[in-house]
């Protein structure tokens, strides 16, 4: 429990103690600001890994009148997003010894970056519905300040529109969400989500279960985010700085999926099942949608961006099965999602860094050539992103597509087939922008402009991403395994 | 023999009577000593506090029970009952008063002499009635009890005699008599409907059960929610409040936004909850000014460059979803109600207490521009970080958890009872009113870069904060300061410390 306490507690002491630190304290220089957040962030993972192994509870009434619980816990669908989120929240902060921030006081950024990984632990940890809702909120404001006054320092206006949008999307999806879980504790009288999902929606009439659902299904779409309600990431993701990105893109998104399996899923598998074919036909418009948008981006954040909302699509589709093999899918992808993105905005940040932008149409040094490091990371992350077998990014999304063509015995079949044939011309499209890319800044014979080749923290972590892509890509059993038995459980429920 | 007219227990009526005694003793002492200003202050705020200590037994109690007095020999009714949600009202409407005096204490240099007396005076008397009204159960003492709360703030506008003090004050005291006599309709179309004098649910439900009287029950509330619309600045009786907001000095504005709005709440609960049998029809009418107060008074908040009118709509804003929950036929919507009005009470008088700070360090004109705001941050880290936190707790965001778990018990009422379009307005306003409070908070952690002229040379790191801090907020003010946000923050922290108050 200690264990638990202190993997929440760490980040959300050092964030508010750097954001609180004025002018003149010690914190404020650079070097200590981030030797401080790494210490925390090195502890906090220690403790998180420790969480994972040693599976502790916390269990504490918060708020009696109104049955809120500080319920927290780990489970095997939860364990490999807490260890993702504890890992890339050192890694950024690696990362920005060598390319540090700008735009306001180092304390303040470092502040904020502890404060979003709190958020996310928290939400990964949380039991209990209410409890999920406020770590949800919790990353808001960190996330927003990072992209309003560390953003791309070029555009005002356009740092005020990006950071605004993400606010206001994400309030509007945590608001319904909010709404949604408050129906869900009022039918089903109790906030303990397993409870809820040990439950599987018995003693819930179909038309309740299909309101709630749509309700949470609509908040946590903008998170994930679900096409149509994606406008809101691909100017986050360009205005924000690296940091913000990475988090964004590996922790942010992946909050709404995680919440759509434990509050949607498990607990209403009625309700989902009759809005899983809409939520499926969504997802695959969203890998059509983005795979399109890449092929004409022109700025190389903007087009990650758009390929994420590529791959979550995938991850909707897998959901939207309704069997296990589909939710452990989603699950993979989600992870895979996160390696890669974290692995490609860290890349393109430092990117953007030496060449001042990250527009595609200017003419550069191919990486081939001038940075053979940074080069490496393109090609594994691109090559990841396009699913190729052996790589991470395959198995999710070929796993999304079998348990698609194969769906629980209460999907419409013929749609769901129909969904997997446009989702692999999808696929096709990832190909195309991939290699698009690769053309246009990793060949070729330019060494001018010249730039530096990655180094230092930089380069580490980059190193250890291109690791963990290929470490996954060839034995994905290491998180297949681990989320099985939990993954199983709830779809018991749906397949009922 | 005094105990066959009316029960009397001083005790109970502490809450009321500190108060009232207290602004008495400001005025003898005024006669007696002229030109005093500390000791009027000193007086009113140990008047305040023994108030406050004296709801300390009412906190916190569970199911109906209620200290009563003032009862009527043999009918067991009682003019007056303090249960925990009363208690907590007048705990909230005590304090707020007190730290209205706290930031109203510094500005008092300017005024004439002689006038502390009779601020002072005013702010104890409109206080005593806004603990008073908490515990009315009669229609008589409710009605005076309301007015006691409301007529001396309209002296309290127009005290400061500037023009826009007046058109002020006239707007408050033209609001003032038509709310006045719609309450006093209100309660004469209660006497016919229940014949009792008392607004007790068992008085409510003889009118419901006869089918010839239900419908003056009816009107009697639909009446009374306009009459306190007014005082609660709900749309569309809320065009006072900016005019009224602007015109009075700063520290009458969070008089009104905090002990005023108290008071009206409270007066509202006592009418609600006489009439909880009665079901749909009159909350139907909560539902829709409700949903139109949090629409229109956040999209003006988003356009207001004035900090006194932006906090004014965004009070017309927060009345909404104080009002919200009463929408619903559930037994935790008063309750509901209550700890969303005690979390709006205290962010906003935290904002109230910095923006006086600033006006002491500032200067008034730059303290009331929200553009001049910009920087703060780094020039006033701590202050930036109080009006930071309040801002944030008003748009119901973490680090402001009381804020976010108000929102939550606002909106639970109304998701129990199935008012799914009102959820749907109010998951919108939430999002408005993010856009509203963040507005200011953008401004205010912004860098003072290239868009801003530079007034006083701008000196780089280091020397410029000792430039600014040369001038210090008044202690008062800090004190204000102080305690608003050590309150918001344990708050925050452990949110049962505020709600639990309200009893279960």
């Amino acid at each position: 429990m200690i264990l638990l306490i202190g993997a929440l507690v760490i980040p959300a002491v050092t964030g508010t103690a750097l954001l609180l630190s004025g002018r003149g304290f010690r914190p404020q220089v650079e070097g200590n600001a981030n030797t401080i957040s790494l210490v925390a962030s090195v502890l906090t993972a220690a403790l998180v890994i420790a969480t994972v192994i040693v599976r502790p509870v916390l269990n504490y009434s918060w708020l009696p009148s109104l049955g809120v619980r500080l319920h927290f816990a780990v489970d095997g669908i939860s364990a490999p997003l807490l260890i993702l989120t504890a890992a890339l929240s050192v890694a950024v902060v690696v990362n920005a010894r060598s390319r540090p921030s700008h735009g306001g006081s180092p304390a303040s950024f470092y502040g904020c970056l502890q404060l979003v990984e709190l958020g996310a632990l928290a939400t990964f940890f949380a039991r209990d519905a209410v409890i999920f809702y406020v770590a949800f909120e919790v990353v808001l404001v960190p996330m927003w300040v990072l992209i309003a006054r560390y953003g791309d320092s070029h555009d005002l206006a356009a740092r005020r529109d990006a950071s605004g949008r993400f606010v206001l999307y994400t309030v509007l999806g945590s608001t319904l969400m909010l709404i949604g879980i408050l129906a869900l504790v009022q039918a089903s009288g109790t906030a303990d989500l397993d409870a809820l999902a040990a439950a599987h929606g018995a003693g819930l009439a179909r038309h309740t279960q299909i309101i709630i659902a749509a309700l949470l299904l609509v908040g946590m779409g903008i998170k994930v985010p679900v096409w149509p309600l994606h406008t809101w990431l691909p100017p986050a993701h360009t205005i924000a700085p690296t940091a913000g990105s990475v988090m964004l893109a590996a922790l942010l998104l992946k909050m709404g999926t995680y919440g759509i399996v434990r509050l949607a899923i498990a607990p209403l598998p009625l309700g989902f099942a009759a809005l899983a074919p809409a939520f499926g036909v969504l997802g695959v418009i969203g890998i059509i949608w983005g795979g399109l948008a890449c092929l004409v981006e022109n700025d190389l954040k903007r087009l990650i961006a758009y390929s994420s909302v590529a791959h979550m699509g995938f991850v909707v589709l897998g959901l939207s099965s309704g069997t296990t093999v589909g939710l452990q899918a989603a699950l993979f992808a989600n992870i895979a999602h996160g390696v890669v993105s974290a692995l490609l905005f860290f890349l393109v940040g430092g990117l953007k860094e030496r060449w001042g932008s990250a527009d595609l149409a200017t003419a550069r040094a191919a990486l081939r050539e001038v940075s053979p490091r940074l080069g490496i990371a393109l090609v594994v992350g691109f090559a990841a992103s396009l699913g190729l077998p052996g790589l991470v990014g395959f198995w999710g999304e070929f796993l999304a597509m079998y348990s698609a063509w194969n769906p629980a015995p209460d999907r419409p079949q013929g749609l769901m087939r129909l969904l997997v044939i446009v989702a692999v011309s999808g696929a096709g499209l990832a190909a195309l922008y991939s290699l698009r890319v690769l053309r246009l800044i990793w060949f070729g014979d330019r060494t001018t402009p010249s730039h530096e080749d990655a180094r230092g923290g930089e380069w580490s972590v980059l190193a250890v991403l291109i690791a963990a892509v290929l470490v996954l890509g060839v034995a994905p059993g290491l998180l297949l395994n681990s989320t099985f038995k939990d993954a199983a459980s709830i779809t018991i429920g749906v397949s009922r | 023999m005094s105990q066959a007219v009316v029960s009397v227990n001083a005790g109970i009526l502490l809450p009321v009577l500190a108060p009232a005694v207290g602004a008495a003793v400001v005025l003898v002492t005024d006669v007696a000593v002229q030109h005093l200003r500390r000791v009027h202050y000193v007086i009113a705020l140990v008047s305040l506090v023994v108030g406050a200590l004296a709801t300390f037994a009412g906190l916190g109690m569970v199911g109906g029970s209620a200290r009563r007095t003032l009862c009527l020999p043999g009918s067991g009714l009682c003019m007056y009952a303090a249960d925990s949600v009363a208690s907590t009202l007048q705990l909230a409407a005590l304090l707020a008063a007190a730290l209205t005096l706290l930031l109203s204490w510094p500005d008092d240099k300017k005024q004439s002499p002689g006038g502390t007396a009779v601020i002072v005076s005013l702010v104890l008397a409109a206080t005593a009635g806004a603990t008073a009204v908490a515990g009315a159960r009669d229609v008589g003492s409710w009605l005076v009890a309301l007015e006691l709360a409301t007529l001396p703030t309209v002296a309290l506008v127009a005290l400061r005699g500037a023009r826009s003090a007046i058109s002020g004050a006239i707007a408050l005291l033209t609001t003032a008599l038509v709310s006045f006599g719609l309450l006093a309709l209100s309660a004469a179309l209660w006497f016919t409907a229940t014949g009792s004098g008392f607004l007790t649910p068992a008085a409510g439900l003889v009118a419901i059960n006869d089918p010839a009287r239900r419908p003056i029950l009816v009107l009697a509330v639909v009446v009374v929610i306009a009459g306190i619309g007014f005082k609660l600045s709900l749309v569309p009786f809320h065009a006072w409040t900016p005019e009224a907001y602007d015109g009075a000095p700063l520290p009458i504005a969070a008089f009104l936004a905090g002990v005023s709005k108290i008071a009206a709440l409270a007066a509202l609960l006592v009418v609600i909850r006489a009439i909880a049998p009665l079901g749909a029809p009159p909350l139907a009418a909560i539902a829709i000014v409700s949903a139109i107060s949090m629409t229109l008074g956040n999209i003006m908040a988003l356009r207001q460059n004035g900090v006194v009118r932006f906090l004014a709509w965004s009070t017309v804003a927060q009345a909404g979803w104080v009002v919200l929950p009463l929408a619903a036929v559930s037994s935790g919507a008063v309750h509901a109600s209550g700890a969303y009005l005690l979390a709006y009470a205290l962010a906003t008088l935290l904002i109230f207490a910095v923006v006086a700070a600033m006006v002491q360090i500032r200067g008034a004109a730059r303290a009331r521009d929200l553009n001049e705001y910009r920087g703060l941050l780094g020039d006033h880290p701590v202050l930036a970080s109080a009006l930071g936190l309040g801002l944030l707790s008003l748009a119901g965001l973490p680090p402001g958890f009381l804020g976010l778990v108000a929102k939550v018990a606002a909106l639970r009422p109304v998701v129990t009872s199935e008012l799914w379009w009102l959820a749907v307005i109010a998951a919108v306003n939430a999002v408005l009113g993010v856009a509203v409070y963040l507005r200011w908070l953008l401004i205010v952690i912004s860098t003072p870069d290239a868009s801003v002229q530079a007034p006083a040379p701008k000196v780089p790191d280091g020397t410029s904060p000792v430039a600014v801090q040369a001038v210090r907020a008044h202690p008062a003010t800090l004190v204000a300061v102080g305690f608003t946000v050590v309150a918001l923050v344990l708050t925050s922290l452990n949110p049962q410390m505020l709600v639990g108050l309200l009893g279960q």
